[in-house]
């Protein structure tokens, strides 16, 4: 093939270089490139694995197995969509929601629910906010709660059901992830699903609320209740305003 | 782009007869392009090396100014009194924000009776005022007090006293 | 199939047309389906009851199928479109496997088939843009190996010395989908439905964004880029603007875009020196991408008369317009402090749908139609109907991007408003959302009329290739097949 063009024009050295080197090498274009778009990324990702790079807090507990099941329904049903859990620190996120995400609130987030719109208001100091009877008519209905409310209702969440084997297996796969769960976690997924939702029960009934401890709802609520609270004590305790 | 050669390289049998030129570089382009990489070393040494910024150190000072601007102030004195204009205007308040939790005739749902003579907190005006104001977080009754501010709450609390005092009055 | 035009001395290649077309129809079909979803949600969020009381039709739901179907779908498969028909030409090649092409082409319609159904059954990451669950991203990960493999191999076995421009944007897309990709979907499955990611907290959020960051800059830029580098001088007939400009974007883009990734996570719990790095370098990415942006309008230089006769250019100078828009942008939302303003906001959907619908989309359209004649060797059956469609999705864009940027700005500001007291001056929240309603009604018409601009290119594509072929000036007449 004729090799011809170079003669044509005064292309500058990098040119002529970049021609000969590279768009006549192709795997010695790919490895350049490869390497191109390597760098940025190991730069960034990489100190996140060093103690240097992400916060770790004692006072954050693991989920408990009806709040994974609760929080697999958020994922699932897409309400990180229009729901944020990241209140910035800005002065007047912190008088709408609360104080302000610490990273190491999320250490045990898999995957994380920041989000990136907010259709509907934060939600990651909405843990006791509400009672657990307002949760229980706002998926019914969103605007028995809140008239004019855009959000769709989740009737259906009330009837499903939460399978205590499937939420064992979550247990089991975030323990491998590294979440320190114990071999009696493990083993006591019924009993513990059992008596948190009896809570969460007992609780509607004092609104006039039927239902029962393993209906998806409950696992929602358990899961709703308990986002940002750990992390608003802990952040109390040390004496931070905000 | 007075530089521009328009002579083409010559390139096109192995373009499937596409041509390039030989232009160079717009300078405004390359001057862009200098600019930025200049200001983005620099940005980054002044904010973390030279005035030595943060996030956090932002926020402070925003909290810091925000109370100097608005220095914590006595609940502004704004006179509470049962007039059926408050009333009204109360009752709206209410359908708004409160029916949901508190029931259309005040029988409570999520929250408590409102329909009693039964207070947890107290049934004088100032008691409803102040509960209503700062509410009962471990419970679920919000903090109105910042969402409503003082004028709102006292006619909400109007409205409630006197359809308490019309359905206990029965 | 059709052959290099014969010309003395000339390599005479039997190239794969076949694999062209059937990407081809499968672009048009999907964008069709993807643009359909996005009209639904847009009018879920204008009216609530159109969530319809089903789970598989709310907002949550519908929201993944919509962005998967318009990128991986619509984007990706113009993508294949393009690349297996520029690059069997600028090689003077045929594909290294018509074996590998096919499996290619039905593994991935089929990976979008299994997203369309995973989606409204409420099955996913909730990754944005990575959706899709673990056994599925294992057969993303396989075929983007039988992509690859044909890729290099053509490459391998091409017929040019060189490698000309739009291959090198081409191939940057083919590495770094695949690193992404295997990156961000690294995780522990629980059941074959479930998994959850190695990461946690804010390292998974950086790791995700660092992905969907470079899913815009390697899924819609580097491509896309590499399309017009070979449909926009063709259908101008112009050379390159210049040759020196498209070597340094190129390696200024792939270099710099993948730092960015933190712009989507300024004020957060993330590291200041990784906000900081975020916001540079998508400062420093405003001159490369511009880069591209020059390069595709100087080029039309000396043809701006065809433009008002043209569609196909029309499209393409539009398209072209608004990626140096977006990515003017897109640097200055990194901005700190305006980044506080407009995240969270529809200011981030209005610069998301100005590329998207402006650049992915008119681009996408140019190269549709310009194609089509060729591919199938038949004349468009409505040529007016193409101006049309210019118009309907030009005016769409600008309906859609401006409701949305006033929406945005709007809303930013009433969130952190404080009145004389100090104290927030809308509370409540839902006082703001019931403002944004006549924004989304905006919205949703600028989206039907792009909407319908498509469904207008779809039945022409159907009715030009159920038309006669072209009659060859030396052949005599035949009769239309089919
Ligand atoms: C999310 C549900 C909810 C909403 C909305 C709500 N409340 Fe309450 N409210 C409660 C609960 C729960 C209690 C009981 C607190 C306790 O047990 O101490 C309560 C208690 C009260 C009390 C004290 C009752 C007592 O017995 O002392 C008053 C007065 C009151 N609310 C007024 C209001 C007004 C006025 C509004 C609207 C501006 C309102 N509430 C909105 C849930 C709500
Ligand atoms: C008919 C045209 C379209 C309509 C009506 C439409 C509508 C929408 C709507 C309503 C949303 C949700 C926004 C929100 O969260 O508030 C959305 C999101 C999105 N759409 Fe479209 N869309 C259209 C075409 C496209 C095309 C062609 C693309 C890409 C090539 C695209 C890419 C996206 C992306 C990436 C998002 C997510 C944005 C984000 O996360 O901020 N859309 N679209
Ligand atoms: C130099 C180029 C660009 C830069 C620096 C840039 C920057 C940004 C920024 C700062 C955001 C907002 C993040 C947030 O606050 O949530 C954003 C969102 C987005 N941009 Fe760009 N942008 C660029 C070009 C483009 C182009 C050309 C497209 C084409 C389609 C695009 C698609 C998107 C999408 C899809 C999102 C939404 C992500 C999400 O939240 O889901 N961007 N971009």
């Amino acid at each position: 093939m004729a090799e011809n063009g170079m003669d044509h024009g005064s292309e500058k050295k990098y040119g002529q270089f970049h021609r000969r080197v590279f768009e006549s090498n192709a795997a010695l274009f790919a490895v350049a490139a490869t390497v191109a778009i390597l760098i940025g990324g190991i730069v960034e990702i990489i100190p996140m694995f060093t103690p240097a790079g992400t916060e770790h807090s004692e006072a954050i507990t693991p989920y408990t197995p009806l709040e994974v099941a609760g929080r697999d329904i958020y994922v699932s049903e897409g309400c990180y969509l229009c729901h944020s859990q990241w209140v910035r620190p800005m002065r007047a996120e912190i008088l709408r929601y609360g104080p302000w995400s610490r990273a190491w609130e999320y250490q045990y987030d898999r995957p994380f629910q920041l989000g990136s719109r907010r259709i509907g208001p934060d939600l990651h100091r909405v843990g006791n906010k509400y009672p657990d009877a307002w949760h229980y008519e706002h998926m019914r209905d969103p605007r028995s709660t809140t008239p004019g409310s855009v959000m769709p209702p989740y009737p259906w969440l009330l009837d499903d059901r939460i399978d205590p084997e499937d939420v064992r297996a979550s247990v089991i796969a975030l323990r491998k992830t590294g979440t320190p769960y114990t071999d009696e976690d493990v083993a006591g997924v019924e009993e513990s699903l059992a008596e948190q939702g009896a809570a969460i029960v007992a609780r509607l009934a004092t609104a006039g609320i039927e239902t029962t401890p393993d209906r998806s709802i409950v696992a929602l609520i358990a899961y709703l209740q308990r986002l940002g609270v750990e992390g608003r004590a802990e952040l109390e305790a040390q004496g931070v305003e905000y | 782009m007075s530089k521009e050669t328009n002579r083409v390289l010559g390139h096109a049998d192995e373009a499937d007869g596409i041509e390039e030129y030989d232009n160079p570089l717009p300078d405004w382009w390359l001057g862009l392009l200098w600019f930025t990489v200049i200001w983005a070393f620099g940005y980054g040494v002044w904010y973390h090396f030279i005035s030595d910024r943060s996030q956090e150190g932002k926020l402070a000072a925003e909290m810091q100014a925000a109370e100097l601007r608005w220095p914590e102030q006595a609940m502004a004195e704004v006179s509470f009194a049962i007039t059926p204009e408050a009333v009204a205007a109360g009752e709206g308040i209410y359908v708004q924000n409160c029916l949901m939790c508190h029931g259309g005739d005040l029988e409570g749902g999520i929250g408590v009776a409102l329909n009693d003579d039964e207070w947890i907190h107290g049934g004088e005006p100032e008691d409803v005022i102040r509960i209503i104001n700062e509410g009962v977080p471990e419970k679920g009754m919000l903090t109105w007090g910042p969402i409503l501010g003082p004028e709102k709450v006292n006619q909400v609390a109007a409205y409630v006293l006197s359809k308490n005092a019309e359905l206990v009055g029965e | 199939m059709s052959a290099a035009t014969a010309a003395p001395g000339r390599i005479v290649v039997d190239y794969d047309d076949d694999i062209v077309r059937k990407f081809f129809l499968a672009t048009v079909i999907w964008g069709v389906v993807g643009m359909l979803v996005g009209v639904i949600i847009a009018l879920q969020l204008a009216w609530w009851p159109a969530n319809l009381g089903l789970p598989w039709t709310t907002f949550g739901r519908l929201r993944p199928l919509h962005t998967n179907a318009v990128i991986f779908a619509f984007a990706g498969n113009i993508c294949f479109t393009g690349i297996y028909h520029s690059m069997q030409r600028l090689l003077k090649t045929r594909m290294w496997s018509d074996t590998l092409s096919k499996i290619h082409f039905w593994g991935w319609q089929l990976i979008i088939v299994s997203a369309a159904i995973t989606y409204p059954l409420g099955i996913t990451q909730s990754r944005e843009y990575a959706e899709l669950i673990w056994p599925i991203d294992v057969a993303v990960t396989l075929i983007w190996v039988v992509f690859a493999i044909n890729f290099f191999g053509t490459l391998a076995i091409r017929k040019v010395k060189h490698i000309y421009v739009a291959i090198w944007f081409y191939m940057s897309f083919v590495i770094t989908i695949a690193v992404l990709h295997i990156v961000n979907n690294l995780a522990m499955p629980a059941t074959f439905l479930r998994s959850y990611p190695i990461y946690s907290g804010m390292t998974d959020a950086l790791v995700q964004w660092w992905y969907g960051h470079n899913a815009v800059g390697f899924f819609l830029t580097t491509p896309f880029l590499g399309l017009m580098y070979y449909y926009l001088p063709k259908a101008a007939d112009r050379p390159i603007y210049s040759y020196r400009l498209s070597i340094i974007h190129f390696w200024g883009l792939i270099f710099l875009y993948i730092w960015a990734g933190p712009h989507h996570l300024l004020y957060s719990g993330l590291p200041d020196w990784a906000q900081t790095l975020g916001m540079v370098f998508s400062i420093m990415l405003l001159a490369p991408s511009w880069g591209g942006m020059l390069n595709g309008l100087l080029t039309l230089k000396g043809a701006w008369h065809k433009l008002r006769t043209d569609p196909i250019l029309k499209f393409m100078v539009v398209g072209v317009t608004f990626y140096g828009m977006s990515t003017f942008e897109g640097p200055m939302m990194s901005i700190r402090s305006v980044n506080g303003l407009a995240h969270f906001t529809n200011w981030v959907v209005g610069h998301v749908h100005s590329g998207a619908l402006g650049w992915n989309g008119m681009l996408t359209f140019a190269v549709l139609y310009w194609l089509l004649p060729r591919l199938w060797n038949r004349e468009v059956a409505y040529p007016k109907m193409v101006t049309q469609h210019f118009w309907l999705a030009t005016i769409g864009i600008v309906i859609y991007t401006v409701a949305m940027w006033a929406a945005g700005l709007m809303e930013g500001l009433q969130w952190r408003a404080v009145n004389d007291a100090g104290q927030l001056a809308n509370p409540i929240f839902i006082d703001i959302v019931h403002r944004l309603e006549p924004f989304y009604w905006l919205r949703l018409l600028g989206g039907t009329l792009y909407f319908l601009g498509a469904v207008m290119m779809l039945i022409n594509v159907f009715k030009t290739i159920r038309g006669p072929e072209r009659v060859a000036a030396a052949a005599p007449a035949t009769a239309p097949a089919s």
